[in-house]
């Protein structure tokens, strides 16, 4: 699974990884795992970085077909 | 390094040290050995980590995932064990043609495979965060 999550932190004012994790409820290592494809998240996870960002969830999160 | 990684590191150390002790024991004290076996107690420590600092999440949904996955690994790799010494163990008896199995025998089988529990979810705990973490 793809995600623009580094690129949406940037254009939301440099938002760092701390903040984002604090906002959605999990460790920044999980927001690092996240970014780096490393960690597909959940949906209440994806639902919640999405009312972050205020966008779409398909928006953030897509399927690397 | 999250507060789950480094449970996984103490739970890994103990029950490497646990296991180098007892064999390190076993040539003075032969069976009382098994009461350095007592060491992984000290795999509780590892709650240490899970203190709450401020309103900073300790333990997340990753984290739990993790965790489901070193156990049951853990717990796989404990059974195997025991299931495996245990054929052994009395596939010998009928070959030397004894009629019991020593308390003494299943005392180091099941203490054994406790440290092979703690050990095992320790290491599948490690490699996956680092697995994580090499990725990023």
């Amino acid at each position: 699974m793809c995600n623009q999550v580094r690129e949406l932190r940037a254009a939301n004012g440099d938002t760092t990884q701390q903040e984002l994790a604090d906002q959605v409820a999990v460790t920044r290592q999980t927001i690092v795992a996240l970014e780096a494809g490393a960690y597909t998240p959940s949906l209440a996870l994806a639902l919640r970085i999405a009312k972050f960002f205020n966008k779409p969830v398909e928006k953030i999160f897509w399927l690397d077909e | 390094m999250s507060a789950m990684e480094k449970v996984a590191w103490t739970e890994l150390l103990v029950a490497v040290t646990t296991l180098v002790v007892v064999t390190a024991l076993y040539p003075w004290l032969g069976n009382g050995a098994t009461g350095a076996f007592g060491l992984l107690a000290f795999v509780v420590g590892g709650a240490w980590f899970l203190r709450r600092r401020g309103g900073a999440v300790v333990v997340d949904e990753r984290d739990r995932a993790i965790e489901r996955q070193t156990r049951n690994a853990g717990a796989s790799a404990a059974w195997q064990f025991l299931f495996l010494a245990l054929i052994a163990v009395g596939l010998g008896q009928m070959y030397l043609g004894a009629d019991h199995v020593s308390l003494r025998v299943l005392n180091w089988l099941i203490w054994a495979q406790f440290a092979i529990f703690v050990g095992v979810k320790g290491l599948v705990g490690v490699i996956s965060y680092r697995r994580q973490s090499r990725a990023a």
